[in-house]
């Protein structure tokens, strides 16, 4: 049988089964896992088009207490002003399954937002949760800051204090904060991983 | 003495005090109260005082460790001078799953048991108020911070002997104390970290050697960031030791110094709990694929038949050898058997030179399965949940076979005549080269073959991508081995050879005949990548082969003394092939996974497989079967069309009411990936049938249907398939009673 013809398919065929790119987990040190998520707008947002920025992920979810908290308190939605404003792309995600009671529509997502003064670039509806699964977020708030060579450098809880009351949010020692304030001034980011606290990602 | 209980008794009798405190605190979802084990405050000993929860159905709160998302509940004390308040005696937890996620907690009641301690001389005779601040996050699909100021008012008498239990909390109390955790006093516990998992072994202390059973264990750490909360946790048995292997945190927070929490057994009705706190020898890493939202929280013991992990080098071996050779017969290689041994058939040179082809051939067959080897080895030490067949995975890997084998399809139909397309200076080269045919041929036969797997393959390639480097590569190589034997000993063995028949024009006949099976395969491919992608890309592949037999068409024209436009012809269609098929192959593994809905895999009786789902229909009672399958796995298409898929075995099925879950690993899925691993498998076709209170059973990779009836344990009789193992619906769930 004469096959030396296919060489080059096998080859390139064997290529391809090598440029399948392994699934790492999604915490400090690793490359940021990236998808593609439509926006509240009806935009596509591919997390690599942000490549050379940094990028701020944050799990969202407005029917949990945790995430109320922090945006009645003006915490998180002050952060998001404070490092826009520095050129890092904040993205919000609300990866609530469709079939869930949480899931909100882009609507309701925006009315909700702009209530709360969300000043995030923008807000990405991951309805099935995959994403939520890529980066194995666990609750609401779950963050993620990604360097502008798209590796984490900080994976985990928004803040130091689970339990702060309203009036104690602003005092917490925020993460998130201190993660962006080390990596963008060339220092190590520490702590680099946190346990997340929140509500559970409605799955 | 008896003048402070005269007092007291006066007092009760007019209703001044009351011993026990205000009715319970009602919130949203929780009813919350102090309670106390005796009437009265005995001072100099430490009194049992409990916070007791009682939750609303389907609501829980959470152990000191919540797990993966969740706060444990707390208990802050406001006590008179001389009271001392100890810490939260924490009852055994459950792991409760969340979606994907699994949560440590309490449903139903709990009692979280805190001593009081008094010093000696704590005044006797007065009643004191105990008050505390309990807050604690109850949650069911959402969470709701919620919290009482409770309160307690007991007597203090010193002479105990006037102090009476409280009998409605002597139950309730005496059942969360069984539940605490003991010190491991009877059992030498070691952990060793092992890369991305903690291996935890029990061995019976000096003297203790009818130490208890600790079957159907499960570990909770007490920080979380260590142990995956929801990874699979194994337990093996050996003798009087017990192994336990746990998953290694995907996303590790702190030092990781000490492997500490509770080791946890028995069920609602007598929960045990031993507390572990050992040093961690060796080296861990953090778990690199995302358990939590894959195994299930089961107490997964890898199943003690013949094909498990626990398989000795020498079996896997001996697997390889016989999985490798019954390769050839699987659907997709055997076109590609049948082409060699026509090629056997036509060299009528003399010995040695067949054997010389006979060894190309096989080298060509190792040499592949040693590529795949490295490249399997060095995904997955880079974290990638791969297992056999993984290169179909990939939208692209699909495409180019489908291209390969539609090429091939149609040179067996003569549509081209090979010798033609090659350029004149190479086909020189490769006549000056004929090993080097073989041994592409023999490359060509294991990029054919990665979409089967044969029997016995499964554990012996599940043995090697668990063990160390060398177990891998040992046991790929007696799987070339096997694949390649028959065609080598053909070639070594002349007098085998002069049973094939003679040369003849039924040898072209055959030729096109076996382009027929590619074609099929072809349309297999197709079906493949429209189950990835979507119907788009099966019309933009179909469109890219119609070009690519246009364009070879054209040029053989050319060849066979056609006008030069022809070639023309022939290179615009193969250009235009590309453009049309380049959206399909530039589509990465990873926009399949973000951008395109799930596939609707699981249709009629089959559900989704989530490890989560496993667990919850398993604690309910059912007996659950899931289908690890995958759209480009042949074995796995047979099985369902010949066993699965049939009348008696869906009766079979829906009599005993089995759950049938189905875990689609078409396209590539860490969770499906970290489930198979924990099994010991790293490919598909597996069947495992999880039953309550029974070790999961795996299934041969090629199923029959005796092989279910047997697993269901039911007589193939339709009379005695009436009495269905269990009655319980899927969603009753057992209302713990830890501690209440």
């Amino acid at each position: 049988m004469n096959m030396k013809q296919h060489m080059l398919v096998i080859a390139s065929a064997l290529a391809f089964a090598t440029a399948a790119g392994p699934a790492l987990a999604a915490a400090a040190g690793q490359p940021a896992p990236d998808f593609t998520l439509t926006d509240t707008h009806g935009k596509a947002v591919r997390l690599s088009d942000y490549r050379g920025k940094y990028v701020v992920l944050e799990w969202t979810n407005p029917e949990c207490p945790f995430v109320q908290r922090h945006y009645n308190t003006r915490n998180m939605p002050g952060l998001q002003k404070e490092w826009g404003t520095r050129d890092v792309a904040w993205l919000s995600i609300d990866s609530s399954n469709r079939d869930s009671r949480d899931y909100k529509s882009a609507a309701q997502l925006n009315a909700w937002m702009s209530a709360h003064e969300g000043s995030q670039k923008a807000v990405l509806i991951d309805g099935d949760s995959a994403t939520a699964r890529l980066y194995a977020a666990k609750t609401t708030p779950h963050m993620f800051v990604i360097n502008p060579e798209g590796r984490i450098v900080y994976a985990g809880a928004i803040d130091d204090r689970p339990r702060a009351s309203s009036d104690e949010t602003l005092k917490a020692k925020n993460y998130v904060r201190t993660a962006l304030t080390a990596a963008t001034g060339g220092a190590t980011v520490d702590p680099a991983n946190t346990t997340p606290y929140g509500c559970s990602i409605a799955y | 003495m008896i003048f402070n209980a005269l007092v007291l008794t006066l007092l009760m009798a007019v209703g001044g005090v009351r011993v026990s405190d205000a009715a319970p605190v009602r919130t949203a979802h929780v009813e919350a109260e102090l309670v106390a084990e005796q009437s009265a405050l005995i001072p100099g000993r430490p009194n049992t005082v409990a916070l007791r929860l009682v939750m609303e159905r389907g609501w829980h709160t959470y152990w000191q460790n919540a797990g993966d998302s969740g706060l444990p509940t707390t208990l802050t004390w406001k006590l008179p001078e001389g009271l001392k308040a100890g810490p939260i005696q924490w009852p055994a937890p459950r792991a409760l799953p969340v979606g994907p996620l699994v949560n440590y907690g309490y449903e139903g009641a709990v009692l979280l048991l805190s001593d009081i301690a008094t010093v000696p001389d704590f005044l006797s005779g007065k009643t004191v108020t105990l008050s505390a601040r309990a807050d604690w996050l109850v949650c069911k699909e959402i969470c709701i911070p919620e919290g009482a100021d409770l309160s307690l008012t007991l007597p203090v008498i010193a002479d105990a002997a006037q102090v009476t239990r409280d009998p409605r909390w002597i139950d309730a109390i005496a059942k969360a104390r069984t539940s605490l955790p003991r010190p491991a006093n009877e059992w030498n516990v070691t952990a060793t970290g092992r890369g991305s998992t903690v291996e935890l072994h029990l061995a019976p202390a000096a003297g203790q050697d009818s130490a208890a059973s600790i079957a159907g264990s499960h570990f909770f750490p007490y920080v979380e960031g260590q142990i995956e909360a929801s990874g699979v946790q194994s337990l093996t048995h050996q003798g009087t030791d017990w192994s336990m292997s746990l998953p290694v945190a995907s996303q590790r927070v702190g030092e990781f110094r000490r492997v500490a929490g509770v080791l946890v057994w028995g069920d609602a009705s007598a929960r045990r709990a031993l507390a572990i706190d050992v040093p961690l020898a060796g080296t861990v890493v953090a778990g690199s694929t995302a358990p939590a939202l894959t195994a299930p929280p089961l107490k997964l013991t890898p199943p003690a038949s013949g094909a498990d992990t626990t398989l000795s080098l020498g079996t896997a071996i001996f697997f390889a050898l016989v999985g490798g050779l019954l390769l050839n017969l699987m659907p997709c290689v055997f076109p590609v058997l049948s082409l060699k041994v026509l090629g056997f058939a036509t060299h009528r040179e003399n010995d040695a030179a067949m054997r010389h082809h006979g060894l190309a051939f096989g080298a060509g067959v190792l040499v592949s399965f040693w590529l795949l080897a490295g490249v399997l080895i060095g995904l997955r030490a880079a974290g990638a949940q791969l297992g056999w067949g993984f290169q179909l995975q990939s939208p692209a890997m699909i495409a180019a076979l489908a291209v390969l084998f539609f090429v091939l399809a149609l040179n067996l139909s003569g549509v081209f005549e090979v010798r033609q397309f090659v350029p004149s200076s190479l086909a020189t080269w490769n006549a000056k080269n004929p090993l080097l045919n073989d041994a592409l041929s023999g490359a060509l036969a294991v990029v054919v073959a990665s979409p089967c797997s044969a029997p016995f393959m499964g554990a012996a390639l599940g043995y090697a991508l668990a063990g160390p480097m060398l177990s891998t590569w040992i046991v790929f190589t007696v799987l070339a081995i096997g694949m390649a034997l028959p065609y080598v000993l053909l070639a070594y063995f002349p007098a085998w050879r002069k049973r094939l028949p003679k040369p003849g024009a039924w040898m072209l006949r055959l030729k096109q005949l076996l382009a027929f099976p590619l074609y099929a395969t072809v349309l297999w491919l197709a079906w493949v990548l429209g189950a990835q992608l979507d119907n788009d890309a099966v019309l933009r592949l179909g469109a890219s082969l119609l070009l690519i037999a246009l364009g070879l068409w054209a040029w053989q024209t050319m060849r066979t003394g056609g006008a030069r436009g022809w070639g023309i012809a022939a290179a615009a269609s193969i250009a235009g092939a590309l453009a049309v098929g380049w959206p399909v192959v530039g589509t990465s593994a990873m926009d399949a996974e973000s951008n395109v809905a799930k596939r609707p895999a699981a249709d009629g009786p089959w559900q989704e497989y989530s490890a989560a789902r496993v667990a919850q229909l398993v604690e309910a009672g059912r007996p659950v079967f899931v289908e690890f399958t995958a759209a480009w796995c042949v074995t796995c298409q047979v099985n369902k069309r010949l066993v699965l898929d049939t009348d008696a075995v869906r009766d079979v099925f829906a009599r005993r009411k089995v759950a049938l879950l189905q875990a689609d690993w078409t396209r590539r899925d860490p969770a499906i990936g970290a489930a198979l691993a924990a099994l010991g498998r790293n490919g598909v076709p597996v069947y495992v049938f999880f039953r309550p209170g029974k070790e999961p059973l795996l299934l041969p990779e090629v199923l029959t249907k005796q092989d279910i009836f047997d697993a269901i344990d039911t007589p193939q009789s339709a009379a005695t398939l009436d009495a269905p193992l269990n009655e319980q619906a899927p969603t009753s769930r057992l209302i713990p009673s830890t501690g209440g």
